[in-house]
């Protein structure tokens, strides 16, 4: 009795001690002005929130919302297959399904978001996943734990209705073309003339050919051995590309245009979807997943030891909306610009796909669900962290297009000036020698200014490899997820498409039918490729029109998904809980709605693609017609987007109301409980 | 894993249990050894979403003991259909 009273005062002593720990955090970070702060106080503001979080809230949504059951049998109990339905120990899913979630969003967007300084964003990704994004992951996990893994559109189909489950299915495909295409922009952004970064990166591709095969033909299934050899010779790759850069015809082969890359994307993309699996998209995933998991690692440790100063005002003054790197206010685009991280629709697409068929048990979904998103919002902190640490000068010198700048250092300084950073004479240059670069000027995107304070940040530690090697591999590994989801997501954007047509015509459906996948596949591509070819030659970068509807678009996803859990929520007769998702539901839709809008109509044409249009009409500007069509273009699809959610949100409510109106049984589609064979 | 294994029963290789015979000196802990490597590169490969095929020839004795079961290459054949061709594996 006593030992149980020492244990709950002890354990009520740590909690306090790490909330105390927590707030002393966040108020270092919100008064201390004028002055560098060290990274631990973000570090730990953010990593004491996640733990209380973690401790509290996710055992209140598991206990009381959801009552989630030791001893129901999970489907990989029930329907265990040896290959997708598998038990697995809950810390080996738990680095699955992070590895599964964890891309290039979370690395992007806080490097955006940095513009805005480094508060708005640490505060957003904090606060965002532990209301929101962690929410999310854990609802439709557990949902479609109970229902034997069904995927978030089935779901949004049998329990609000069909019309709510296509508007999934349209939400799901639109984002995934626009996400394709940011994330293709950001890469070319990153490898145009850059010999180093492109002979790497197309190295990458005769290594997995050469791992294909090998894991194909030679030895079958030893993925190990073939990602052994495959890292290896990247690395080769990576130190080779140096010697590439510095030889005078080798790095004229290797310096290409931002079109002619953007072209290459394309081919490429369209045949990593039109080839076999096995030849390039497997052992390209696996190369890459190996590459995140141990750089994400190495970053962590890294920062850890080095607890870098941040450099960037906690506010810079382009929180009214004068942003140079993208257009608008810190409310609302800071929460959009800032999506994987905080809150990702795009999870519950990994939370409802191959992760729910892999718990051993129901209890490990909150470890899973919960824990597994908290790691991401971790790994965008890193990212803000490492932004933060650059020069503010450096960082907008990077960031800003070549349009904004002016042509040369002088008025590039100039401009700086006027932002109140002082850009010393000769810094940009020094900066662009260490990194192995020809120049850092305007390298739109954000994976050049993270890659060069990840290789201030790796080089700290491990100084041997030289900041150019680090940077060089921090592009790489950017650049090398980045062309795993382009084509991993080309073929699941072809699949959909192939579903969608099949229903019109059914030949169109057979997944393994050539010329459906040639049709399918090249119009999947042009998809992406077209809105990919609009940004890179946009005057502006692109990244200014496009990463602001990517943000919408997975944003209005996650409000779908939750959307999704809500009427889960309430069908299971537990309305009384709906805040839990309720809540970052009305946040998210008023943020995504009021950002599209915004992007749509403002009168500013710098921000509403409409003015911008309005702008260009009867200008001498090269291009303008087509311009104003490509904005006309973002317009509409922005209004798409917002239109969708619209459509599944009254849905929706319309099944919440007939429920809480007592005209429609309290009832969901779960599989019937079976009790667990597995012992305590 | 430990719960799989109360679970299924003495799944293990033959001469499992290496903790509890700390008599067993040389060849013991060298058998220890490889298993503990074994098990390393099972939770690597279950991490990264590889194949692991003494898994499924597990499963498959477990549970379908009178069929035959596929041969490796097989099996990597159809993993891979099963996990790259539908859905989407890898968020943004």
């Amino acid at each position: 009795m006593l030992a149980l009273h020492m244990r709950r005062l002890l354990s009520a002593l740590v909690w306090t001690a790490i909330g105390v720990l927590g707030a002393t955090g966040f108020g270092i970070l919100a008064l201390r002005r004028g002055e560098t702060i060290s990274a631990a106080w973000l570090l730990v503001a953010g990593v004491a929130s996640y733990f209380i979080a973690y401790r509290f809230y996710s055992r209140f949504i598991c206990l009381r919302v959801f009552s989630l059951d030791a001893r129901r049998a999970t489907p990989a109990e029930r329907l265990g297959n040896g290959r997708d339905y598998v038990p697995t120990n809950r810390w080996v899913l738990f680095g699955h399904h992070f590895a599964a979630i964890a891309g290039a969003g979370p690395l992007i967007g806080p490097t955006l978001a940095a513009q805005f300084g480094f508060l708005p964003g640490t505060l957003w990704l904090v606060a965002g996943v532990v209301l929101g994004g962690a929410v999310q992951d854990l609802t439709i996990l557990v949902a479609s734990l109970r229902r034997d893994g069904k995927s978030l559109g089935e779901m949004a189909k049998q329990e609000v209705n069909s019309v709510a489950g296509t508007a999934a299915m349209v939400a799901i495909l639109a984002i995934m073309v626009i996400l394709l295409a940011v994330l293709a922009l950001v890469v070319v952004n990153a490898l145009k003339a850059s010999p180093w970064g492109l002979f790497t990166i197309a190295c990458t591709i005769p290594i997995a050919l050469l791992m294909g095969w090998w894991m194909k033909a030679v030895r079958p299934g030893r993925v190990l051995e073939a990602s052994a050899m495959g890292v290896a010779l990247l690395l080769l790759a990576l130190v080779a590309g140096r010697w590439v850069s510095l030889d005078p015809t080798w790095s004229r082969w290797f310096t290409w245009t931002g079109p002619s890359l953007a072209w290459a994307i394309i081919i490429y993309g369209f045949a990593a979807s039109a080839l076999p699996v096995w030849l390039l998209l497997t052992p390209r995933d696996y190369l890459s997943t190996f590459l995140k998991i141990g750089t994400v690692l190495f970053l962590a440790v890294a920062i850890l030891i080095l607890l870098p100063p941040i450099r960037m005002p906690a506010l810079t003054r382009f929180v009214d909306g004068t942003g140079p790197v993208f257009a608008g206010k810190v409310f609302p685009f800071a929460f959009i610009t800032i999506a994987c991280g905080a809150i990702s629709g795009f999870h519950a697409l990994v939370a409802s796909g191959t992760t729910p068929k892999m718990l051993m048990r129901e209890t490990d979904a909150r470890l899973i669900g919960y824990g597994g998103m908290l790691m991401e919002s971790f790994v965008g902190l890193m990212a803000m962290i490492a932004a933060a640490t650059l020069d503010p000068a450096v960082y907008f010198a990077m960031n800003v297009p070549a349009a904004t700048l002016g042509p040369d250092a002088a008025s590039a300084a100039g401009k700086i000036a006027e932002w109140g950073f002082t850009l010393q004479p000769g810094t940009m240059e020094t900066l662009a020698r260490q990194m192995g670069e020809t120049t850092l000027f305007s390298r739109t995107g954000g994976a050049p200014s993270l890659a060069v304070g990840m290789a201030g940040i790796l080089g700290g530690v491990v100084s041997g490899p030289g900041l150019a090697l680090w940077y060089h591999f921090a592009i790489m590994f950017e650049a090398l997820f980045i062309l795993t989801t382009v084509d991993a997501g080309t073929r699941v954007g072809r699949f959909m498409l192939q579903e969608l047509v099949g229903h019109v015509w059914k030949p169109m459906g057979r997944t393994s039918w050539y010329p459906s996948i040639l049709t399918t596949s090249a119009l999947v591509v042009a998809g992406w490729g077209y809105f990919l070819y609009q940004g890179v030659v946009d005057p502006l970068g692109g990244i200014n029109s496009l990463w602001p509807l990517f943000g919408i678009a997975n944003q209005l996803l996650a409000a779908v998904a939750l959307c999704v859990g809500t009427t889960i929520i309430v069908k299971m007769g537990r309305s009384r809980f709906a805040w839990v998702t309720v809540l970052p539901l009305c946040w998210l839709v008023s943020v995504t709605l009021m950002a599209g809008w915004q992007k749509v109509f403002s009168p500013d044409p710098r921000l509403g693609f409409l003015s911008h249009a309005a702008s260009l009409a009867g200008s001498s500007v090269p291009n303008a017609a087509r311009m104003i069509f490509n904005d006309r273009l973002d317009a509409a699809l922005a209004l798409v987007f917002m239109a969708v959610v619209v459509v599944v949100i009254a849905a929706s409510a319309r099944e919440w109301w007939l429920v809480l109106s007592g005209r429609k049984a309290p009832l969901v589609h779960e599989t019937p409980f079976v009790e667990t064979a597995y012992g305590d | 894993m430990g719960t799989d294994e109360r679970r299924h029963g003495g799944t293990g290789a033959p001469g499992h249990g290496g903790k509890q015979r700390p008599a067993a000196a040389g060849h013991g802990a060298s058998a220890g050894l490889r298993e503990g490597i074994g098990k390393a590169l099972s939770v690597v490969r279950q991490v990264v979403g590889a194949p692991d095929y003494e898994r499924y020839l597990e499963h498959h004795r477990r549970c379908h003991a009178g069929a035959a079961p596929l041969g490796r290459r097989e099996f990597y054949a159809e993993f891979v259909t099963w996990r790259f061709g539908s859905g989407p594996t890898r968020c943004c």
